[in-house]
């Protein structure tokens, strides 16, 4: 673990250079202590570094690097009650995947073998980013590895899922984007009327389980009128 | 017209990848709220190259500060950097700002509206998402709770700001300013960089490159804060700010001073801009 200042009014922690589940646990189980002491401003975890905000009239960089040192020889011990495992429906059907063509010609695959790897992978979210609520989840096996679209498209709508590299994540809002779009959730991942708008955080555990268009309706309509509960479990 | 409500911003959310936010130009937002007495999170109008016209229902109190749009209250040149009066039926009108980039316009009291996470602030990227607030249109209202007035007071005429198209804003080393070779980070501080259109309020876009950059392979994305200084893969420098995505993946070289950024955000396309380093503990 080393500690850098980051602008001046941050400290950039980071572990080894690597994404890696072991290492982002590093990164998780430091945030939720530092989030615990309520001693920053603000904490931002990636795959591997988490940057931490410093309240600059209460103290100085060296003050501060001294106190993160601290609070992580004392790490929470109750860190597996953050874990959750969540599954996302998600539609592989034509119309919600423009780009599962072009994925199954790059990959080699038949369209039904992306969506049965995809689909049959578990997830862990390493970071959100991007635009509010946007998790960056790994890791896509070697097989569905792909490029990023070479002319990225001006609006990806709510709810797809793209691919890019060895990464997989759900656009929680409109937004433009370059990841390879292969289906469509109708769950919203980002929702500002709740309590907590994010859907996933770091740390969870994530299964897409593949839907039919008659389900994503059903769905959709179970999330309008508000009687929709997520697949969720705490691990 | 680009128009926004705009307060302190949203710090703490990062974890959820929500931008900071909050006005550009802390430092006007703030002293714009002085001149009234009211609190730094108070909301102002922000309003970018292009402002407003405005028709006031009811008395209150205003003050202007950052870019001089040449503001008219019913038609008579309005001062900035003061508190002015206003009566019911009062029009103000902003113009063009010839220098700086931002407006801001803070009124007396306790302002009613849309709140998201305790903030007034539009997100540039959650521009027409539910329950966000988003940018202002004509014909809003907004509306102001005034319970007292204050004696009407000046901002000393040498503590304002004076903007030109040409600036000199300090950095520190960023994270990965270590995998720059020297000629290239040389080529950083002797380079004066243009202010490219296609800046906003996520971030200053530069054109003008590193000499010989060469990306080093791709980075794993990290954090991002406000001032931090990304270069992308043709070698052109980013200033990330107040709207910022929370994480980036391109190289962090330098970042502004927290003092500076106000400058930055006053910063318009076609300005110039070069770059000085400056040591964290002279701060």
């Amino acid at each position: 673990m080393k500690i850098q200042p980051f602008g001046d009014k941050a400290l950039l922690v980071t572990f080894e250079k690597k994404i890696d589940p072991e290492i982002n646990q590093q990164v998780i189980s430091l945030y939720h202590t530092l989030k615990a002491s309520g001693k920053f401003t603000f904490l931002t975890p990636a795959y591997c570094s988490l940057t931490v905000g410093i309240d600059r009239t209460q103290y100085a960089i060296s003050e501060a690097t001294e106190l993160i040192n601290d609070l992580a020889s004392h790490p929470l011990t109750n860190q597996v009650a953050y874990v959750r495992n969540i599954t996302i429906p998600v539609c592989y059907e034509d119309e919600f995947a423009p780009d599962l063509d072009e994925v199954a010609q790059t990959t080699g695959l038949t369209k039904q073998e992306v969506i049965e790897k995809h689909s049959s992978t578990e997830f862990r979210v390493y970071m959100l980013g991007f635009v509010a609520g946007f998790a960056y989840m790994g890791t896509l096996p070697d097989e569905l590895v792909c490029s990023r679209k070479k002319t990225p498209r001006k609006s990806v709508p709510k709810g797809a899922v793209g691919l890019a590299g060895h990464q997989t994540g759900i656009y929680p809002v409109n937004a433009p984007g370059g990841w390879q779009i292969i289906g469509q959730t109708p769950v919203d991942m980002f929702d500002t009327r709740r309590e907590e708008p994010n859907l996933l955080f770091p740390g969870d555990k994530v299964k897409l389980r593949a839907i039919s268009r008659d389900e994503f309706k059903l769905i959709a309509i179970k999330q309008e009128t508000g009687i929709y509960s997520m697949e969720a479990t705490h691990g | 017209m680009f128009c926004t409500l705009q307060d302190l911003g949203r710090i703490g959310h990062q974890d959820s990848g929500i931008p900071f936010g909050g006005a550009m130009d802390k430092e006007a937002h703030k002293i714009a709220n002085e001149l009234l007495d009211n609190p730094h999170s108070t909301p102002t109008l922000e309003m970018t190259l292009v402002g407003a016209e405005i028709h006031f229902e009811g008395n209150g109190q205003i003050a202007i500060s950052g870019a001089d749009m040449n503001a008219e209250l019913n038609g008579q040149p309005a001062p900035m950097y003061q508190s002015i009066d206003i009566k019911d039926g009062d029009r103000l009108v902003f113009h063009q700002s010839k220098l700086g980039c931002r407006t801001y316009l803070a009124a007396k009291g306790e302002w009613q509206g849309k709140e998201w996470l305790k903030s007034f602030s539009a997100v540039a990227n959650l521009m027409n998402v539910e329950g966000v607030p988003g940018m202002l249109k004509p014909g809003d209202i907004i509306e102001i709770h005034t319970t007292h007035f204050i004696p009407l007071r000046n901002y000393p005429l040498s503590l304002r700001p004076i903007y030109s198209s040409c600036y000199i804003v300090r950095v520190i080393t960023g994270p990965e300013f270590e995998q720059f070779e020297i000629d290239q980070v040389q080529s950083f501080f002797d380079t004066i960089f243009k202010v490219s259109p296609d800046s906003n309020r996520m971030g200053y876009r530069l054109e003008g490159s590193i000499e010989h950059y060469e990306p080093k392979g791709e980075e794993i994305s990290s954090g991002i804060v406000e001032g931090t200084i990304q270069v992308t893969n043709l070698g052109e420098p980013i200033i990330l700010m107040a709207d910022a995505q929370t994480t980036g993946g391109y190289p962090r070289i330098a970042n502004v001073v927290s003092e500076d950024l106000s400058i930055v955000a006053q910063m318009k396309a076609g300005d110039e801009v070069k770059f000085m380093l400056v040591s964290l503990s002279d701060l």
